[in-house]
């Protein structure tokens, strides 16, 4: 089971310009593959549908939704990087969707939002509000959302020992976009989250986790357009902290390149984190190897909070991107995208995590989608 | 020069042609965005910030 | 096309008429600032208009909401034309390609002028793209409209009967 977040739907989706009428409508298509491995063995493999609709109406609202249908196959960890004694292969499915309404009003533009996603272990409900309204020049914009989801865990339908668990989760985010030059567009956001419940992994061997998480994100974007190149240089930096002892540090630029009607846009991201505090680094054997029975031995009776999920260790993490769109005269774009996964203990500075195989996977994502 | 900027963070309405296009906006690519967010928030500890889909997910 | 040709001597010609009125913002019942600006076919100014009611509206290639708003001020310049309305679309596109482009795609009934300096809106204090204002037939403002919104046509419609005088 991964680790289940709240994110606020399309906090994101503000444009300093035009914040204050519907936009136009679009319809959109995308197919992602995804499978990641580690040395030695195929892990997980993904294929995700996905559909979304943004549609103005009644002049000053508009309705946006999003379904996502994936299909997960594969196995994992039970513990660190182990194969040995992974969770047996399995085939699961997840559904997902969203639904948000705005309202529309002179420079400003209210938003009411719902979402599920549910799968045979794992429900969850959210709801969120937001507001955002701009300066009288349309320079910056103000923004205000809060959230709410409610998630429960049960595996008991695949012989699993969690039963009927649940976890809630508010997240309050706030933020600012703001106009620099006729050619750069800035934005700090805030959230702050607040969790009570289950976040354990019923997968996970000796994983035991506090039932609560606090969490507290920085995220600061930098678009920056090079007119004399018809290019835009898109960056980011986010920082987050959370009562589990993670820090971590997520930086990405990509920069879109625009020759006619294609468009061409490489990017890099590196993200790196601290452990949580109670995540517990496999035992060596005298060769250096983990040695799973020994780790077992040392922590499984413990009493505490501890997991030795990879999730939560220290690494560093790389990500290279190529995408490449093309747009047709009747506002139809088709894309397609690559990108390349590596996670390691080696990619953070000082070293993170001992005896952690790194991680590798790629994704590919083939989209159509229309202006109308 | 009576047009052109002002000062820092003073960008009149009618020069804000750049800033329309679509490679300026925060999200660009809903889908896009949706996807890889959730990539991420299954394999590291950090998530969200930047906030797209609601609720959680719990697969393997 | 025409909005290629050259317009330096127009544009400082612009510029010193609008010297003084550069921080002023235009306002109801105030005097609508003068204006020359390139058009089609020869110069355009604020004074052509001088017992007609002017509706100037300032637009861009970029502007979302105009590619909805020119077929309504269409229909408005050849519903209200014999009873002496104008429309005048300003343009403030840096590139008049980009404006060119846009008007093959949305056409204009109206009369056109360019003014990449952006001299013009400045001097009406225009805050948000679109932005249209109302000029009666002695060249003040009757109404200022920043933004446009399908919601607003008939509000709009009623305003240039009023400034009409019909009923």
């Amino acid at each position: 089971m991964l680790a289940a977040t709240l994110l606020l739907p399309g906090l994101a989706a503000v444009t300093a310009v035009r914040a204050e009428e519907p936009p136009e409508g679009v319809i959109a298509f995308k197919y992602g593959d995804y499978r990641d491995s580690q040395p030695g063995w195929d892990r997980i493999r993904v294929h995700s549908p996905q559909l979304y609709v943004l549609a103005p109406f009644a002049d000053t609202w508009s309705i946006e939704g999003s379904v996502v249908s994936d299909s997960v196959s594969g196995a994992t960890p039970r513990m660190h990087t182990s194969r040995t004694g992974a969770t047996p292969a399995m085939s699961d499915h997840r559904s997902a969707e969203d639904v948000k309404i705005t309202r529309y009003f002179h420079r400003a533009a209210i938003s009411l939002g719902g979402a599920y996603s549910g799968e045979n272990d794992y429900v969850s409900h959210a709801q969120s509000v937001e507001a955002r309204w701009s300066t009288e020049d349309n320079n910056r914009t103000f923004l205000f959302g809060f959230g709410h989801s409610g998630d429960r865990i049960d595996n008991t339908n695949s012989g699993g020992s969690v039963e009927d668990q649940h976890r809630q989760t508010r997240e309050w985010m706030a933020g600012v976009t703001q106009v620099l030059t006729p050619n750069d567009l800035v934005q700090v956001q805030l959230t702050r989250s607040l969790g009570r419940g289950f976040y354990s992994d019923p997968y996970k061997d000796f994983d035991e986790r506090p039932d609560s998480r606090r969490s507290t994100t920085t995220l600061l974007r930098w678009n920056h357009h090079v007119e004399p190149r018809d290019a835009t240089l898109r960056t980011s930096w986010r920082y987050y902290s959370d009562s589990f002892g993670i820090r971590a540090h997520t930086l990405s630029a990509e920069w879109m390149q625009r020759y006619g009607a294609w468009t061409v846009t490489p990017g890099a991201r590196y993200h790196v984190q601290s452990a949580a505090w109670f995540y517990f680094d496999p035992v060596a054997d005298a060769h250096g190897v983990p040695d799973q029975l020994a780790t077992q031995l040392r922590f499984g009776s413990i009493s505490g909070y501890h997991s030795a999920d990879q999730r939560l260790a220290a690494f560093g993490a790389v990500t290279l991107s190529l995408k490449v769109a093309y747009e047709f005269a009747n506002g139809t774009t088709a894309d397609v995208k690559l990108e390349t996964y590596r996670q390691s203990s080696h990619l953070k500075p000082g070293g993170g995590s001992p005896l952690l195989d790194p991680f590798r996977a790629s994704f590919v994502q083939l989209g159509v989608s229309h202006k109308f | 020069m009576l047009s052109g900027c002002a000062g820092w963070g003073h960008v009149e309405a009618w020069e804000k042609g750049n800033l329309a296009k679509p490679s300026m906006r925060l999200d660009a690519d809903p889908l896009d965005t949706r996807f890889t967010q959730h990539v991420y928030t299954s394999k590291e500890a950090a998530s969200g910030g930047g906030g797209v889909g609601g609720g959680g997910c719990g697969c393997n | 096309m025409f909005f290629s040709h050259g317009i330096s001597r127009r544009r400082v010609a612009a510029m010193l008429v609008l010297a003084p009125f550069a921080a002023r913002a235009a306002e109801r019942g105030a005097a609508a600032p003068d204006f020359t600006l390139p058009g089609p076919s020869g110069p355009v100014r604020l004074a052509d208009f001088k017992g007609k009611t002017l509706y100037l509206d300032f637009w861009a290639s970029w502007c979302v909401p105009c590619k909805q708003s020119f077929p309504w001020m269409n229909d408005m310049q050849a519903k209200y034309k014999d009873r002496g309305l104008r429309i005048l679309g300003v343009n403030v596109d840096k590139n008049a390609a980009d404006a060119e482009h846009f008007l093959e795609r949305v056409p204009a009934t109206f009369a056109l002028a360019m003014d990449p300096a952006g001299d013009v809106p400045r001097s009406y204090g225009v805050k948000a793209m679109p932005t249209s204002v109302l000029i009666g037939p002695t060249g003040q403002v009757l109404e200022f409209h920043a933004g446009f919104s399908q919601a607003e046509l008939a509000a709009r419609e009623r305003e240039i009967r009023q400034a009409l005088k019909l009923s």
